[in-house]
């Protein structure tokens, strides 16, 4: 197995001199298995370059899986220009969980909508169906196991655990951490005061999260802030690379790699980020590696160790 | 007046190398008077940075005062909304100017739905610290904000309509028409160039290059020869393609405005981000 990063960048598209290296697009992740098997996550904007190569590389209109960690803009605003939609056989299959609404196909349909944009989902050539997913539910897409994880967000948002061919990586963004904020069905102008049936939400949530990330090789976080940043909002549902490493050592996991970059980290910023924390990874025995858009990971031990 | 562009891009915020130059970001323009009084057209991606801009004044003390007008509301037109900091600022007042959506919803409903929750942590516009109004204007109509007047047009952007806007300050007049494709491409109607009679800066839609545009007919946007045709009938005394492609490179550009400019004896450019005009 292996993931491609499409997109690495946090709440909106940031173009310009400051993000050419690290990438200025949106959420979205392109797993392949051994076999060349296809699963996409997020569809923030990186999906629109990636689904120009996809379609230069069909033969014939393809079924594409797509699972979405939350449907807040920057994890679907890529779908609308993702260009296989637009041809006729194609069949798009999307997997997210339901928040603040009645149905999946009406919350995503609606970024479509004719006042947002020119085509509708219902009038593209490409037919869409839509699946509901639930934490701790697992399903099967061809030869991915995926198993949704519950995360900290507003208005909810999952994790992803995804096995196949022998190893596992798991896609964790977006999340708050599970100390100081319980994001839940309203909107949160500060933090508020914890009460215990809040400290225990958190805390379970965080348990089953570990539990889900055991032994998984490779990490993909959310560490949208750095940590003087968490401090001015931590109310935003994002966190840091230092709450990243605490769970991923709790969870004995191989590799952790920072994502969802907040869109003023400029590249030279996140050289810095990069450099400081692998070198705190690894007094920490993780290896931290910090995503850029086009970079390609090989999942779990090398072919040739696996033999 | 003073122009200055934010965003220059159509439908997609680009980022990467090719797009340096031209800039990746989707639409957003600001005016300023001799006075220094302000307005924005359009809330694409190239307002996040306008917002930050803005912070170092009045706007991060909460005594910012700003009318935005809206083209219309697809979603490279209003992008950066949740993202520009100025709303975020408890005693700044912000005016949201546009027309209701010739399809679909009013212009209050659209901009809730931006920010419904599924959407946005936001929630909804009511939680934007800034004192925000929605005010929706009637095609053809002509009003003032502090500093400018403003005359309105409706005119076809595909299966919608959006708004072109002529806007007059210091004896200055500019006219915005982006998002916008005439029925006959090579014949624009009436209406829009009206708008721009003998505007000092002519900003239009040129969002494909002259060849590409039978591909694309009907959706909604002009080639860069359109601009040309309605800056010569209406006398504007200068043209700026605006609405790039998210598929045009600077290279590519370049290539358009050379091949524009030596059709017309009207001077032709191409918005650049963070390019300052002279009106």
């Amino acid at each position: 197995m292996q993931i491609t990063f499409w997109g690495v960048r946090g709440s909106y598209p940031v173009p310009g001199a400051a993000t050419v290296r690290y990438g200025g697009q949106t959420s979205c992740v392109e797993v392949r298995s051994a076999s060349g098997e296809c699963l996409i996550v997020d569809a923030g904007t990186g999906m629109r370059a990636l689904g120009n190569k996809l379609l230069r590389e069909a033969t014939a209109p393809q079924n594409h899986h797509v699972l979405l960690s939350h449907v807040h803009w920057d994890h679907i605003q890529g779908l609308p220009f993702f260009s296989p939609a637009y041809i006729a056989g194609t069949k798009i299959s999307i997997y997210a969980l339901l928040t603040a609404a009645d149905e999946l196909q009406q919350v995503i349909g609606g970024i479509t909508r004719q006042e947002f944009f020119p085509m509708s989902l219902e009038a593209v050539p490409a037919t869409f169906d839509f699946h509901e997913v639930a934490p701790g539910v697992g399903i099967d897409i061809g030869p991915f196991q995926v198993m949704p994880i519950a995360l900290n967000h507003p208005f909810g948002s999952v994790g992803y655990r995804i096995d196949c061919d022998g190893s596992s990586w798991a896609y964790v963004s977006d999340t708050a951490p599970f100390d100081r904020v319980l994001h839940k069905q309203h909107f949160l102008p500060g933090p508020e005061e914890l009460s215990e049936d809040d400290k225990t939400s958190l805390g379970d949530m965080r348990d089953a999260l570990i539990r889900g990330l055991k032994g998984v090789d490779t990490v993909i976080y959310d560490t949208h802030f750095l940590p003087e940043e968490y401090e001015r909002f931590p109310h935003y549902g994002h966190s840091t690379p230092d709450q990243a490493l605490d769970v991923c050592e709790a969870a004995h996991c191989r590799r952790l790699v920072l994502y969802h970059h907040a869109p003023s980290h400029t590249d030279d910023q996140m050289d810095k980020v990069a450099a400081d924390y692998l070198e705190l990874g690894a007094k920490r025995g993780i290896e931290v590696l910090t995503s850029f858009e086009g970079m390609t990971l090989p999942i779990g031990p090398a072919p040739a160790e696996a033999s | 007046m003073k122009l200055r562009f934010w965003g220059v891009r159509g439908s997609f915020a680009m980022s990467g190398r090719e797009f340096l130059r031209y800039g990746g970001n989707t639409t957003c323009v600001e005016l300023l008077t001799d006075a220094g009084e302000r307005l924005l057209i359009d809330l694409g991606t190239g307002a996040t940075e306008l917002g930050k801009t803005l912070m170092s004044r009045e706007f991060s003390k909460g005594a910012g005062n700003l009318p935005i007008l809206l083209s219309h509301t697809h979603l490279d037109h209003i992008q950066g909304l949740p993202f520009f900091t100025p709303f975020f600022i408890r005693g700044n007042t912000i005016r949201i100017i546009g027309a209701n959506p010739s399809v679909g919803s009013t212009l209050e409903a659209t901009l809730q739905n931006q920010l419904a929750p599924h959407y946005s942590p936001l929630n909804g516009l009511e939680n934007l610290a800034a004192g925000v109004s929605i005010e929706t204007v009637a095609a053809g109509s002509t009003f003032e904000v502090p500093g400018f007047m403003v005359t309105t047009a409706a005119v076809p952007h595909g299966s919608m309509w959006s708004t072109g806007y002529r806007i007059t300050a210091d004896g200055k007049t500019i006219a915005y028409l982006s998002d916008v494709e005439y029925p006959n491409i090579d014949d624009p109607l009436p209406v829009a160039v009206n708008l721009a009679r003998d505007v000092d800066l002519l900003i239009h839609d040129a969002m494909h290059a002259d060849e590409d545009y039978e591909l694309r007919r009907g959706w909604g946007h002009s080639p860069a020869r359109a601009g040309v045709v309605v800056a010569e009938r209406a006398g504007a005394k200068k043209l700026a393609l605006f609405h790039h492609s998210p598929d045009a490179t600077d290279d590519m550009i370049d290539e358009v405005v050379s091949r524009t400019a030596a059709r017309t004896a009207v001077p032709v450019f191409a918005a650049a981000e963070g390019s300052y005009v002279d009106i």
